[in-house]
């Protein structure tokens, strides 16, 4: 019997070589790659060569390095509190103000709901490419419920199936890029376009327009901050996967938009819905354009599935740790007996994500004419700079707290950098654009809905949880 | 003989843990391995629904998942208070059925002992559960407790 007691008294210093972590800085890798690359080139390039001219691979140069100076802040943040993850603890960290604490979470869960709903309508139009008999709003829903259910089983947790959809995104980028190789190497590329800045009056004004439609390009990199704990030596391994990450997305992107100025007219461009598409379609490869469109299409909708998938995963953490915590009802925080997902979270943002694309197709039915793809990025594009700016702060402000020699340390002036970068982006497209902020009131107003919810009948679910272990014995 | 009591943090594999001590004689066990597995990619990695532990620390802090595991596991590991075998706490991440899986071999472990919550269609139907793929490629045998029909299983499993 004493026996056991010293067992269990030993237990935390046996147990530390028994800590198997399984995500590795190549995993994570491919992780940050997946997750940011199926969002914005597939969906947004067309929008965003409308705003800037031929010029546009300029503007998703700016807005990925924007990004990736604060993907620092969150790298420095991940090896400092690896257990602690996302804005909304690294803000709790650096100002333990709940009030404060509770408007980041909001801020950001809001945003991933209209990542999704803008992922989907994306969605759509590729699927539209292919089968145009249902109707897009049918297709939106359904792509919406169906994720919910892949999370239900849980097919995303499956490492290969991540690796799989990452490898598949990245060849449908290089067919792209494939295609502008073969086109500049028949010397038909007009490299003039490059440097046209045709759709606006003042460069600097059509570049941030870009930059702002490019930044939801690069949504999904915090993400990673979620399996910190949970990565291999994460200390050198989290910022070299995280930052390596975003700087080959950047990377990438570039060289696609460039591939895609080059060979397309940039009217056709801005005038598509699956603006990639229009790459395939100016049958530059020596294969069958009806082939690969369809091809192509597949692939670009794997792609928008992998970073949709990601951020339904977000939306039910983000509930389920909200309920742990007493701030929003605790039914969110049910999770199935032997699934182990919290499918009431997972229901409620389904519901959320498709209230907007069907307040969407009724603004549109009603002749607001409002393209969804592009509200709903902006939107997010909106409430993350807020949350992105908030990481940074926290970052700066966190300074010589808890940390070890091996903490990943960021350069100051970069994060300088980025918070400013961060504001005159957010400054920008409020004020360009400022029905986006009813949008992001209403989302709020629901975070606060439920926040209210549970101020006031709140307290059944304490009453039931304190009753749970004494049913059980 | 070296026992694995899978954990998943659900009522289910407490129980499950409570039914191992119920008909095994401690005489024959050597070691018992209490095996929890966070799953990092998955919307929830760890939700423990037994120890009862408030979220929040003193210091406000939130709990991590990796925490949430320990504490499910030291739910558990109390059940074998006093009855004989040593008791070890092992956390693993990645995918459970895997992970036990993998312990098991490891630890060259003589019975594997996992709850299944599986009463609906969804767990037959879709993939299968974590129980179903742990029977099917277990180096040992394999203890699987499933719920009974009204009652908590674990009224009974303390006689």
């Amino acid at each position: 019997m004493s026996e056991t007691t010293s067992e269990l008294g030993s237990a935390p210093a046996e147990r530390e070589s028994e800590l198997k972590r399984s995500i590795t800085g190549r995993l994570l890798f491919f992780y940050v790659l997946g997750d940011v690359l199926g969002s914005g080139i597939y969906v947004l390039i067309g929008a965003v060569a409308g705003e800037v001219g031929g010029a546009f691979w300029a503007a998703f140069a700016v807005g990925v390095t924007v990004a990736a100076f604060t993907g620092l802040a969150y790298a420095e943040l991940a090896t400092k509190y690896p257990q602690a993850a996302g804005a909304s603890l690294y803000v709790n960290k650096a100002f333990k103000k709940k009030g404060l604490t509770f408007m980041v979470t909001v801020l950001y869960l809001s945003a991933t709901f209209a990542a999704a709903g803008s992922l989907a309508a994306g969605f759509a139009k590729y699927f539209g490419e292919l089968w145009e008999l249902p109707p897009t709003l049918l297709v939106m829903i359904v792509f919406i419920l169906l994720l919910a259910l892949i999370n239900y089983i849980g097919i995303t947790e499956s490492v290969v199936v991540n690796m799989a959809m990452t490898i598949v995104e990245v060849t449908g980028l290089v067919i792209v890029l494939l295609a502008g190789a073969i086109y500049v190497g028949q010397g038909k590329a007009d490299f003039d376009t490059l440097t046209d800045f045709s759709s606006g009056d003042n460069i600097i004004f059509a570049i941030i327009a870009g930059v702002a439609l490019a930044f939801f390009a690069m949504t999904g990199f915090e993400n990673a901050a979620n399996v910190a704990e949970e990565t291999i030596n994460p200390q050198k391994a989290f910022p070299r996967a995280l930052i390596g990450g975003m700087a080959a997305a950047g990377v990438i992107y570039v060289l696609v938009s460039i591939a895609a100025g080059l060979t397309v007219p940039v009217d056709t461009l801005a005038n598509s819905d699956a603006a990639l598409l229009e790459v395939i379609r100016a049958g530059i490869l020596p294969i069958s354009v009806s082939v690969m469109v369809t091809v192509f299409a597949v692939i670009a909708m794997i792609a928008i599935t992998n970073t949709t998938l990601v951020q339904v995963v977000t939306q039910s953490r983000i509930l389920y740790g909200m309920a742990r915590e007493d701030v929003v009802p605790g039914v969110f925080a049910k999770v199935h007996a032997s699934r182990r997902s919290p499918w009431v979270a997972l229901i409620f943002s389904a519901i959320v994500v498709v209230g907007l694309l069907v307040i969407g197709s009724i603004l549109n039915e009603a002749g607001f004419k409002v393209d969804i793809v592009e509200r709903l990025a902006a939107v997010t594009v909106v409430l993350l700079l807020i949350v992105y700016a908030g990481v940074i702060i926290s970052c700066l402000k966190l300074r010589g707290q808890g940390e070890t020699e091996e903490t990943f340390r960021a350069p100051t002036a970069l994060l300088m950098v980025g918070l400013v970068g961060n504001l005159v982006l957010l400054y920008y497209v409020i004020s360009t654009d400022p029905t986006s902020l009813l949008w992001c009131a209403g989302l709020v107003g629901l975070g606060m809905l439920l926040y209210v919810f549970e101020y006031f009948w709140g307290k059944k679910d304490d009453t039931n949880r304190s009753n749970a272990p004494e049913s059980e014995v | 003989m070296h026992v694995i009591v899978a954990v998943d943090g659900s009522r289910q594999s407490l129980a499950a843990a409570k039914q191992l001590k119920a008909f095994a004689d401690p005489s024959k066990i050597t070691d018992i391995s209490v095996v929890a597995v966070t799953r990092p990619l998955a919307a929830v990695a760890f939700a423990d629904e037994i120890s009862g532990n408030k979220v929040r620390s003193e210091s406000g802090e939130v709990t991590s998942f990796r925490e949430a595991a320990e504490s499910a596991m030291q739910k558990v590991a109390s059940v074998y208070d006093g009855w004989g075998p040593k008791v070890h706490q092992r956390l693993r991440s990645g995918s459970p059925a895997t992970e036990i899986i993998k312990a098991a071999k490891q630890l060259n472990a003589g019975l594997i002992v996992v709850a299944s919550g599986g009463r609906g269609i969804s767990d037959t139907v879709l993939m299968g559960s974590t129980a179903q793929r742990v029977q099917h490629y277990a180096p040992c045998p394999v203890l699987v407790v499933r719920p009974t029909a009204r009652k908590p299983a674990a009224r009974r499993s303390r006689s």
